[in-house]
């Protein structure tokens, strides 16, 4: 009888996750993908019934992430230059392909005061006149899109009026979390996550001009680990019906200008 | 047949070498903080002192010279602590059959039930320990010490927290126990009374060392030294010098001159620490006169009188030591019938055999 | 509802239990009767856990764990998956930071047994490992039960270190606390919503059913 619970006891030590036999792989997917890639993995079971399993997040992290051995076999970054980085340190099978283009849009919540100024010329006046108090945008450090976001308010001046009002999303999700949860009167957000109708319905959004900021020039790659399904996956988001669902998410397509 | 200990320990301070009887009740008696728990606790493997040796007959249980150091569990004891350390979870059944583990459960449950009976309290073997009352615990605490036929009980001021009246029943139970089963029987008090009524051997302990054990009787009524008298809370501690020849040997007190036997320790230029007790202070008595020849006659005064139940102490001023206190203790009836009373003027004989010769060097057995 | 999340919480906090009660009991006895003189660094030892920042336990975690330390390493090459980012690797990490949970209320209750009580067990020819199991265990056993629901309840909740640790690694490592995180930055306060509610009521409910059986089992102590 001690025997046997000595057994049960070391049984449940070894891994529960992996201890079934090749299950999906894991996939690392930039925080503005979320609608998208749900649906293109929903697609992909649907055409070869194969599943994939998604962690969303910020781009950053999950470089840093995979630098320490996490097990993803597929990386979409908002980013090129964290797969370029992965790629050098041969994380990464090779330098990918570039899989869209984000953009960025002004986000103001039902009910905020702001207007939806793409000059971002009355964001200022709200500055002054004190209508803003919190504004939203995914952390510049590790996100891309906080980074354009950056970007796109130091281009406007109004980087240094704007920074002690600021609230950091840890990715892009959470900052259009908190764009739209009325805590801030407004942010700057993936159009991505923008157009979801989720989101869509909690506020206006407007499309800053590209000109405002770095493009972003979103690419995957493969990782070391990638199994048959991954490699699979990853040729298929290259595929016409794959890009067609990027297209209808708002992310512009590498190739067509 | 005997119980041999030497031990030597620094935390709490222990220097101890003496031999015991076996099959005996032994009275460990000293004031708090003297190591008589300490002295039990290593006996019964509690304690590692620094340096020792316990053997009992043949049967060493403790050698630090040797590297011997028997664990308590194979030492052939029963303890019985001051607070009992009944396990508070089991019933008194369950805390007897502790001590049997080693027997098959039917058999052991009869053995528990026959000594919860031998220590009378049949009937209570479901109760929990909070669920007695003190005497009650401390006899389920003394069957479960008995239980595995120990050669040697060790008991820790097991009557302290039990009120008058049940102590007396513990006492008469304890010598019918041991009358029973003959254990060695080693008893920490610091009841002097008590241990004079229950032990046949006294060991008198102060800071750490044994200032005097033989048999109680011997102990009691012959300290060896200033330190066994005051343990032994004995009042006449006087110093004298003794002078004389062999035929004539005198110890001063005072102005007087006594009579002393001629033996080594009433050697003649030596000042010794001497004492009396108080019941062999002898009263002469008023109605007839006091003649010549009775020994070491020393008038005296009544300086104070106390009655404490059936006995009367007085404190006497001897003549010519109007600050020296001589105690005396008679019956209630003899005081009477002297009509002792304060300021009256007595006469008592110091007899010269009464006379205890105290070494106030060194405390060393007797 | 995600209910391999909710699985994987579970599993997560049965498997820190097994593996942490019975180090506890021990850690615990032994801190609570030794009269060695490093007993005060050692409970600080233990107590580290409980002032630290998770994200400070992640940190160094991730170092020790991760594919580039020598534990890490070791342990992919022996077992050919990585210890961090795995179940396994938030096993470690879990157990690492409820052992205050486990060991101080297993010290306090193993010391809050009476030295003569111990001492008589040795008197009654207990061995070691009877006075343990009959005297000492019995004695303390509203300490383990008060081990196991803090740390079965504390692992339930745990999020920072889980995090850094294990990622969001849906079926291994994205726990109920991860997915409601989760859930929310997908605007689906529905879901977030639901799980939250089943986290609060199994956490309340471990809690409350632990101290109504310490009740009953120490309340006839208290008449």
């Amino acid at each position: 009888m001690r025997r046997r619970v000595l057994a049960a006891l070391l049984a449940l030590a070894v891994p529960v996750g992996s201890a079934t036999p090749s299950p999906a792989p894991t996939v690392a997917a930039a925080a503005d993908l979320r609608f998208a890639l749900a649906e293109l993995a929903d697609r992909f079971k649907a055409a070869t019934g194969r599943e994939v399993r998604i962690a969303f997040g910020s781009s950053g992290n999950f470089a840093q992430q995979i630098e320490n051995g996490a097990p993803f076999e597929l990386f979409l970054s908002a980013d090129e230059s964290y797969v370029e980085r992965l790629a050098a340190k041969r994380l990464a099978r090779d330098a990918g392909v570039l899989y869209a283009i984000g953009r960025i849009v002004l986000f103001t919540p039902l009910g905020s005061p702001l207007r939806s100024d793409p000059s971002l010329a009355d964001l200022r006046a709200s500055i002054g006149d004190g209508r803003l108090k919190r504004f939203a945008i995914a952390n510049p450090e590790h996100a891309p899109y906080g980074r354009a976001a950056r970007e796109a308010l130091e281009g406007a001046g109004l980087w240094t009026s704007i920074r002690p009002l600021l609230v950091l999303g840890e990715n892009a999700s959470q900052a259009t979390q908190f764009a739209t949860s009325g805590s801030a009167q407004g942010g700057i957000v993936p159009l991505s996550l923008a157009r979801a109708p989720e989101v869509a319905r909690l506020g206006t959004a407007v499309l800053l001009p590209e000109t405002t900021h770095r493009p972003l020039r979103q690419r995957m790659a493969l990782m070391r680990s990638a199994g048959p399904v991954a490699v699979e996956f990853y040729a298929w988001l290259q595929t016409k019906p794959a890009r067609d669902v990027f297209a209808r998410h708002g992310f512009a397509l590498p190739g067509e200008g | 047949m005997s119980l041999r200990i030497a031990l030597v320990h620094d935390g709490p301070p222990l220097d101890v070498d003496l031999a015991l009887p076996a099959g005996e009740i032994v009275g460990i008696v000293g004031p708090s903080g003297s190591g008589k728990t300490s002295l039990l606790r290593a006996i019964a493997g509690l304690l590692r002192p620094r340096r020792g040796r316990i053997a009992f007959d043949h049967d060493v249980w403790l050698d630090t010279a040797h590297r011997v150091d028997r664990p308590t569990r194979e030492r052939p004891i029963g303890y019985v602590s001051q607070h009992y350390g009944l396990f508070p979870h089991l019933s008194a059944l369950g805390n007897v059959a502790c001590s049997l583990v080693g027997l098959p459960p039917a058999e052991r449950d009869a053995q528990a039930r026959a000594r919860l009976a031998q220590a009378h309290v049949a009937g209570l073997e479901d109760r929990r320990p909070r669920e007695l009352s003190g005497g009650q615990q401390q006899r389920v605490a003394m069957a479960r010490a008995l239980a595995r036929n120990p050669r040697l009980l060790l008991l820790d001021e097991p009557f302290s927290s039990v009120d008058r009246s049940t102590r007396k029943r513990l006492y008469v139970e304890l010598k019918r126990l041991h009358a029973e089963l003959a254990p060695t029987v080693l008893l920490v008090t610091h009841d002097l009374d008590e241990a004079a009524m229950l032990a046949s051997h006294l060991c008198l302990m102060q800071r750490g060392r044994i200032v005097q054990h033989g048999p109680v009787r011997e102990v009691m009524t012959r300290p060896a030294t200033s330190a066994a008298a005051r343990l032994l809370d004995l009042p006449n501690l006087f110093e004298g010098a003794i002078e004389g020849t062999s035929a004539a040997r005198r110890l001063l007190f005072g102005p007087h001159r006594l009579e002393v036997p001629d033996s080594g320790a009433f050697a003649a230029g030596r000042t010794i620490a001497w004492t009396i007790l108080p019941t062999r202070v002898l009263l002469h008595r008023v109605d007839r006169p006091s003649h010549g020849e009775r020994e070491n006659p020393v008038p005296a005064t009544i300086a104070d009188l106390v009655v404490l139940g059936d006995d009367v102490i007085a404190r006497l001023a001897p003549e010519g030591m109007p600050q020296a206190r001589l105690t005396l203790k008679v019956s209630q009836h003899v005081a009477e019938r002297n009509a002792l009373a304060v300021g009256r003027g007595v006469t008592v004989s110091l007899l010269r055999d009464a006379i205890v010769p105290l070494d106030a060097k060194e405390p060393g057995a007797a | 509802m995600d209910w391999v999340a909710l699985r994987l919480s579970l599993a997560l906090a049965a498997v820190t239990l097994l593996v942490l009660l019975p180090a506890g009991v021990v850690a615990g006895r032994w801190l609570a009767t030794t009269r060695s003189r490093a007993r005060p660094w050692l409970e600080a030892l233990t107590a580290l856990p409980l002032v630290l920042p998770p994200t400070v336990i992640g940190y160094y975690l991730l170092v020790a764990l991760g594919a580039q330390s020598p534990l890490g390493g070791a342990f992919e090459r022996l077992f050919g998956a990585p210890l961090a980012f795995t179940f396994t690797g938030l096993v470690v990490a879990s157990v690492i930071v409820n052992i205050p949970f486990a060991v101080q209320p297993l010290q306090r209750a193993f010391a809050a047994i009476p030295q003569d009580v111990r001492e008589a067990a040795q008197c009654c020819g207990l061995t070691r490992w009877q006075a343990f199991a009959r005297i000492e265990l019995p004695l303390a056993w509203p300490g383990v039960l008060s081990a196991a629901v803090l740390t079965f309840a504390h692992t339930l909740g745990e999020f920072g270190v889980v995090l850094m640790v294990g990622g969001s690694i849906p079926g291994e490592t994205k726990t109920v606390a991860i997915a409601i995180y989760d859930r929310v930055q997908a605007f689906d306060s529905a879901g977030a919503g639901a799980m939250a509610l089943l986290l609060l009521v199994v956490s309340f409910a471990t809690v409350a059913l632990s101290y109504v059986l310490s009740e009953r089992w120490l309340a006839p102590a208290r008449r």
